[in-house]
């Protein structure tokens, strides 16, 4: 079908390579970036470049960032004491418009997954016991529910506990909002393991 | 809860049939090799997803044809529930109940069935995988918990052999190996001890005074010692710390529910090398008789019973023992041969099938 414009297969080919790009939407991705007038488009690339060239991971929680370190860990009105480790950047976004939380996070930049040869070595567990010291109190384990995540979680609370800081993990149970009777079973069984006292 | 149609579409030798079963007894009447246990094995799927003889999905389209569609209309507590699932090769089976994409274990929460057939001698004779098997299929369907903690478990000693191919620290899946283990070989000791001795009535009922016996076996030992959750724990523990150097030179996991088993003994001996291949019939449906009579407990309903030639090699008398003892069944699919029983024919749809068809209903 791109016969007559090698360039607009070759686009087509490199957006269908990104996560949930499907062949048919790369497609018509393509065929709007063609439709684009020149500005926009040039506009596009440029952005592009920009993010490669300015964006960086902060050097203290390897959080993406243009500054380093970022505006988390240079805030002074962040409470130093507190670190959330997650999995992703992602993640860190997410508890990071939760308004109970102030602390710092420390993004591992993945999970423990042997079956996709990822161990310890490839995650940023020794940056985080370098962080480690006597103004740190807690450690806030938000790994996902999964079984990965919560062998990550494992792994770390092992590492974390011989220096003395308490560790915690986030709980499990049901969103808020949400009605007992859609709650699937699995869900409903962890949130009455995890009951607490009023 | 009965099945009270069933459409089947390229699925073993059926190209495309439709069924209207009747809430009693559906009695499959045809020749060797015409489909009869088929249609069984597609009803199993339909309720549970999988094969009752552990087929898998690719052999169960019809050859040369790319998808295997199986739906039914279920009625169960006066409801009816339209329930699909769909295969096509080398992708994901496809399941729908009313029409919304499900996934399998919702199916386990909703239905429950019981097979008999002959395959059944191999808990007996075979492989420790397929008591296994037999376990987790029941099991599960009286516990949705239990499922999940399989396929948790699944999922954890996946990890933890790939981290010990790769040479990593097994450490944190073993942590939760634990975790699951425990409560899969928990559930493990109570249904088992339950089906033992249910199982031990109905062996001596249908043999006329046999005995049989079955003992769960589980891969860490020490059963008769401590049969805590606690006591499993530190077992299961320090089971697998013993192993740990094997396990990094073996590179697999070598302890823990997955290298399960259970004991059969008839007449004192062990089943698997002493017992004849009648022995090993009788027993395997003693066995089914207990888990009907325990998932029908459990559940409070009856579950649907699926019988697969259990007539070739049992007398008349027998027969009309097991007749009694299942007594009072709601839904039977069987399959014969040979003409079954009189009792069998009072409130009974009879389908003659041949070539994957049905040929005539009476």
């Amino acid at each position: 079908m791109f016969k007559s414009a090698a360039s607009v297969e070759k686009l087509a080919n490199r957006l269908a390579r990104l996560p949930g790009i499907g062949r048919k939407t790369a497609n018509r991705l393509a065929f709007h970036i063609l439709k684009l007038s020149q500005e926009e488009a040039y506009e596009l690339s440029d952005i592009i470049r920009e993010v490669k060239d300015k964006v960086g991971f902060c050097s203290i929680c390897f959080n993406i960032s243009e500054s380093d370190p970022c505006q988390i860990c240079a805030s002074p009105s962040r409470q130093k004491s507190i670190i959330c480790v997650v999995e992703e950047t992602s993640d860190a976004a997410a508890i990071d418009k939760v308004e109970g939380f102030n602390g710092l996070f420390h993004i591992l930049g993945g999970r423990l997954s042997p079956l996709d040869g990822i161990g310890p070595d490839d995650l940023k567990t020794r940056e985080l016991l370098d962080r480690i010291n006597s103004d740190v109190t807690e450690i806030i384990i938000a790994t996902n529910p999964n079984v990965e995540g919560e062998a990550t979680a494992i792994y770390l609370s092992r590492l974390l506990k011989p220096l003395g800081v308490k560790v915690t993990r986030i709980a499990r149970g049901l969103p808020v909002g949400s009605d007992l009777e859609y709650a699937d079973s699995v869900t409903l069984g962890r949130a009455i393991d995890g009951r607490q006292e009023f | 809860m009965h099945i009270s149609s069933l459409t089947v579409t390229n699925f073993r030798n059926i190209t495309t049939q439709r069924f209207e079963f009747l809430r009693g007894i559906n009695i499959l009447f045809g020749d060797n090799g015409s489909g009869k246990t088929n249609l069984l094995e597609a009803i199993f799927v339909l309720l549970l997803g999988r094969s009752h003889r552990g087929a898998s999905d690719n052999y169960m389209v019809r050859s040369e044809c790319d998808v295997y569609r199986i739906e039914g209309e279920i009625i169960t507590d006066n409801k009816s529930i339209e329930v699909a699932v769909a295969y096509q090769r080398s992708e994901r089976k496809k399941i729908t109940i009313d029409k919304v994409t499900s996934r399998i274990q919702e199916l386990y929460e909703i239905f429950c069935v019981v097979s008999a057939g002959p395959e059944d001698s191999a808990i007996l004779s075979g492989a420790p995988s397929t008591r296994r098997g037999f376990v987790d299929i029941y099991l599960s369907q009286i516990s949705r918990k239990y499922l999940d903690d399989l396929s948790n478990y699944q999922k954890v000693l996946s990890q933890k052999n790939a981290a010990l191919k790769n040479e990593m620290d097994p450490g944190p899946f073993n942590a939760l190996l634990v975790t699951y283990g425990c409560r899969i070989m928990s559930n493990r000791i109570t249904f088992l001890d339950e089906v033992a001795s249910l199982t031990r009535e109905f062996y001596r009922e249908i043999s006329g005074g046999g005995n049989l016996n079955l003992t769960y076996q589980p891969s860490i030992g020490g059963l008769e010692e401590d049969r805590s959750p606690e006591g499993l724990q530190q077992r299961f523990e320090r089971r697998l710390s013993d192993s740990r150097h094997r396990e990094q030179v073996m590179h697999t996991s070598l302890v823990g529910p997955h290298r399960d088993d259970i004991h059969f003994e008839i007449e004192g001996l062990p089943a698997r090398q002493h017992a004849s291949q009648g022995e090993w019939r009788t027993g395997a449906i003693a066995l089914k008789l207990a888990v009907y009579q325990i998932l029908k407990e459990k559940r409070e309903s009856e579950p649907i019973l699926l019988l697969d030639e259990i007539f070739a090699e049992l007398d008349e008398k027998r027969i009309h023992g097991l007749i009694d003892a299942f007594g009072g069944f709601g839904q039977l699919f069987l399959t014969t041969a040979v003409e079954p029983p009189s009792r069998m024919k009072e409130n009974s749809r009879r389908f003659q099938i041949a070539g994957g068809a049905v040929e005539g209903i009476a």
